[in-house]
């Protein structure tokens, strides 16, 4: 048995310790908004939070977050009105929508750690998570309007 | 996204003509007893119009999609044309996806099937939907008019309410649904009475897309996410090399793993079948197969196969099947005093979609009916090819579409091998089974945009007109292995081959584009942009081969062959005007192409510079212009246009799949690297509304995006690369002649 809390509620599990942390969230605990991508690290689609900061959760095994405090996309805020959420419906950011919910979690963490972004600051933070339907310049945008509205 | 209702299926199904109207009684008697007592339940009074609208006494207007949403945003924008002529309020409109096979809702770009891609879905469905909105608008207002016992040309309407200014009385459209009676037929509606571009309410308004939030929360369901009771998983070990299977295998390895529960053989490969994905795939990875060695696709090598395409191209006396012909090129050709050829190679391209392909189905014990949960760009291969492979008909398949993590082509072929393993696997073990594919499984078993060798030939007359053109296309048949039914009726005529060699925007006298037939060396398919990654970055690089030939700098010279042409020559001069093409640059240069396709007119600049010690392309600025006719969304549209350069560029540079005795060598987004943020250039796009019909706006700024670049890299460096992509090695090459 592994435990750990996901979105702020306990959490025990019962899977072999080198299950990917992302396949119990999606397919044992059923949260399916976090994605996957590649399952090598590549993409950033099933970006988590572990203890608070940004972790692809396909690399992560079940073993390494016992006792951990995990946040998905699911409880990054309680109605979706997270100002990066906001900002993001306001840009009209998503195209088919499947990577955005890493492209969310790896951005909350920048602005945790770095409430007013330059944009390179920006950029160098998110090229970790790709986007094929190229809505790389209004995720910028998006960063930059939450940053502004926090 | 909206489910469509079981109930609702049922009493529309068959619904093709336009003369129909179903009340809650004619509902309900269309029903068994059971449904027909959980409808009265849980429905109001509900008018069925035609088949794209129904409204109800509880206010509640309900629109049917015919299209799939994958990111281009016409689960907004097409049943808000409906609902601008029909003078709805939006946030009273229900979107429900249509998700059964039916040809009356089929796009008839493709033999009325439920299908999208080529960016025609506004284009297919912009009529429909507006007379559809219409009549039903002509209906209620002739309901409330008869009401009021005054003529229906006093009545007007405000978003769901009829009004009769004169005395100021007011019907909401669920409240004449709930109390009016309704004609036999319906009223027809003339050109003249639909609304005017400009005249529209939501149309050019921006009007928020629907699927933002859901999209920005994780709530959004795309077809990996399905879960059905009962479920299992299943990983499949595909053969390396397409055609092969496995002659033995041994799956005790993966049986003494936990939680694997079975092994089903293929006729493709081995799944192994567990309570977990992850057993599933641990025990995949255990298992020792051995595969039969008889392709012959084990003989397929891209670079010798694409130089056999090269030699079949430059050929002349192996002639093809004609996808646009005017005058005798043949003869022109003949005349000419001076002809212009160049060659130009294509490697095979990945769609690189974000989500893995993956299908969830529950098959019956007989194995003749099935449900299935998929990301599929069309509705009705997805159903139509299920049935055909479990030998029933189309009515046995239950499915239900989901949102798409990126479509780009590749989840529009007829046999979807992702719903065949999990139709097989289900029908083997009896339980629904969820099939996830592993990125390393979807490049590898990856159906891609075809390799490509095209010769380019053009001819001018005496006074330097250019008189002949000749763009002949060496690929194999893409349709016929995507879609062999739609093959057959095609003619001939491969349009995911062909689609941008027409280049019928030039004013050009005599003209051939013609499809040489090659073999297949690999799974092919549809990619973003059909066939104009390619076929553009030929034809576009040529003109600029031209305009140096002649002298002529490159945007006067496309000027001159299209000043005939008013939209062409507006996005050229749009285009120039926003890159200040005229103004000299140091140690960057300029490329320009004039590439929209099918309706859709559009142009692109690149400004770019080349390292000289290796050879590698930085692209600064990249500038589009486009003209999709009457901007039904514009803010969307700009949003399509700026991921479409994105994507457009990434192939240009560097996305390149090759193939090695069969096998495809890349496996991952390490080797096969998309763009990322911190490789885009600064992308500014117009979308510009004219009076025109509305066309494709969701590919058609990838089109001209290689031969902008390649032509900035001339225009920097003098080296011509006629090689996509146009990579570091080959940019060295060109340079270094």
């Amino acid at each position: 048995m592994t435990n750990f809390t996901v979105n702020g509620q306990p959490i025990e599990v019962d899977a072999n310790p080198n299950t990917p942390l992302l396949w119990v969230i999606r397919e044992h605990l059923k949260f399916t908004g976090t994605k996957f991508g590649c399952g090598v690290g590549q993409c950033g689609a099933c970006t988590v939070h572990v203890n608070g900061t940004a972790t692809y959760s396909c690399l992560t095994p079940l073993s390494a977050v016992e006792g951990s405090e995990i946040t998905t996309i699911e409880g990054l805020s309680p109605n979706s009105d997270h100002p990066l959420q906001k900002a993001w419906i306001a840009e009209e950011v998503p195209q088919c929508g499947y990577c955005q919910s890493g492209q969310i979690m790896r951005a909350a963490n920048l602005l945790e750690t770095t409430p007013n972004p330059t944009r390179e600051e920006i950029v160098a933070h998110m090229s970790t998570n790709i986007c094929r339907c190229g809505t790389y310049s209004r995720i910028i945008r998006a960063i930059q309007r939450a940053a502004r509205e926090v | 996204m909206p489910v469509a209702s079981t109930n609702r299926r049922e009493f529309l199904q068959g619904v093709s003509g336009l003369t129909l109207i179903i009340g809650s009684s004619g509902l309900i008697t269309a029903c068994s007893p059971e449904q027909a007592q959980e409808i009265a339940e849980t429905r109001s009074t509900e008018i069925t119009p035609n088949i794209w609208v129904t409204l109800a006494s509880n206010d509640s207007i309900t629109i049917q999609f015919p299209a799939t949403e994958m990111g281009q945003g016409t689960s907004t924008s097409l049943p808000l044309i409906l609902a601008d002529e029909l003078d709805a309020d939006w946030n009273k409109v229900i979107v429900e996806t249509v998700d059964f096979h039916d040809e009356a809702y089929g796009n008839p770009f493709f033999q009325n099937m439920l299908y999208t891609a080529g960016s025609l879905t506004i284009q297919a469905y912009f009529e429909p939907m507006r007379r559809a909105g219409a009549q039903a608008r002509r209906l209620l207002m002739q309901s409330a008019a008869e009401t009021w016992g005054v003529p229906i040309t006093e009545v007007e309407t405000e978003p769901s309410i009829v009004t009769h200014p004169a005395s100021g009385r007011r019907l909401s459209y669920g409240e004449i649904v709930a109390n009016a009676e309704f004609p036999e037929t319906l009223p027809e509606i003339e050109d003249s009475e639909l609304k005017a571009y400009g005249e529209h309410r939501y149309l050019g308004h921006d009007i928020p897309r629907r699927d933002m939030l859901t999209k920005s929360n994780g709530s959004a369901q795309f077809g990996i996410d399905a879960q059905v009771p009962g479920m299992v998983y299943a990983s499949v070990l595909r053969a390396p090399v397409e055609d092969e299977e496995p002659i033995e295998f041994d799956g005790s390895a993966a049986l003494a793993i936990d939680g694997v529960t079975d092994i089903v053989p293929l006729p493709w490969g081995v799944a192994v079948v567990a309570n977990t994905y992850e057993a599933s795939k641990w025990g995949k990875e255990a298992l020792s197969v051995t595969w039969s060695q008889t392709s012959r696709f084990r003989e397929a090598n891209l670079e010798s196969d694409l130089e056999a395409y090269v030699d079949q191209v430059e050929n002349l006396s192996q002639t093809g099947t004609a996808w646009r012909e005017t005058g005798d090129m043949s003869a022109a050709m003949k005349d000419a005093v001076e002809v212009v050829e160049a060659t130009y190679r294509t490697d095979p391209a990945y769609h690189a979609q974000m989500e893995p392909m993956n299908a969830t189905a529950s098959v019956t014990e007989d194995g003749k009916a099935a449900e299935i949960w998929v990301s599929t760009q069309t509705q009705s291969l997805s159903i139509l090819g299920a049935a055909e492979f479990l030998e029933t008909t189309p009515d046995k398949i239950t499915l239900h579409p989901m949102f798409i993590g990126g479509g780009y082509g590749r989840r529009t072929l007829r046999r979807q091998k992702y719903v065949e393993d999990a139709l097989l696997v289900s029908k083997a073990i009896q339980k629904p089974v969820k099939v996830i594919w592993t990125r390393e499984d979807d490049l590898k078993d990856g159906t891609f945009r075809n390799t490509a060798a095209q010769c380019l030939r053009a001819g001018f007359d005496e006074e330097g007109h250019l008189v002949a053109w000749h763009h002949r296309v060496a690929a194999p048949k893409v349709l016929e292995y995507m879609n062999p039914p739609r093959w057959e009726a095609s003619g001939g005529r491969d349009v995911i081959v062909m689609l941008g060699s027409e280049s019928s925007r030039y004013d050009i006298p005599n003209f051939l584009a013609e499809h040489i037939l090659t073999e297949r060396h690999s799974r092919v398919c549809a990619w973003r942009g059909v066939a104009t990654s390619y076929t553009k970055f030929a034809a576009e690089s040529f003109v600029d081969e031209l305009a140096v030939a002649r002298g002529m700098d490159p945007l006067q010279f496309r000027m001159g062959l299209c000043h005939n042409n008013p939209r062409a020559m507006n996005v050229l001069k749009t285009v120039a005007e926003m890159a200040d093409w005229s103004r000299p640059r140091e140690d960057t240069a300029l490329g320009l192409a004039l590439a929209g396709y099918s309706s859709t007119f559009a142009a692109g600049i690149a400004e770019i510079s080349v390292d000289d010690v290796n050879g590698a392309i930085t692209v600064h600025n990249y500038w589009l212009a486009a003209d999709a006719g009457y901007l039904i969304s514009p803010k969307n549209s700009e949003a399509q246009l700026e991921g479409n350069v994105i994507f457009g560029i990434s192939n240009a540079l560097k996305e390149r799949i090759n193939i090695t005795a069969g096998e495809v060598q890349q496996s991952n987004y390490f080797d096969y690297p998309v763009m990322r943020m911190n490789e885009i250039p600064n992308v500014e796009v117009r979308a510009i509304s004219t009076n025109n019909p509305p066309t494709g706006m969701g590919e058609i700024g990838l089109a001209s995006t290689g031969a902008a670049i390649a032509n900035g890299v001339f225009a920097l460096t003098k080296a011509r690369v006629r090689h996509l992509p146009l990579t570091p090695e080959r940019v060295l090459a060109a340079i270094r002649g």
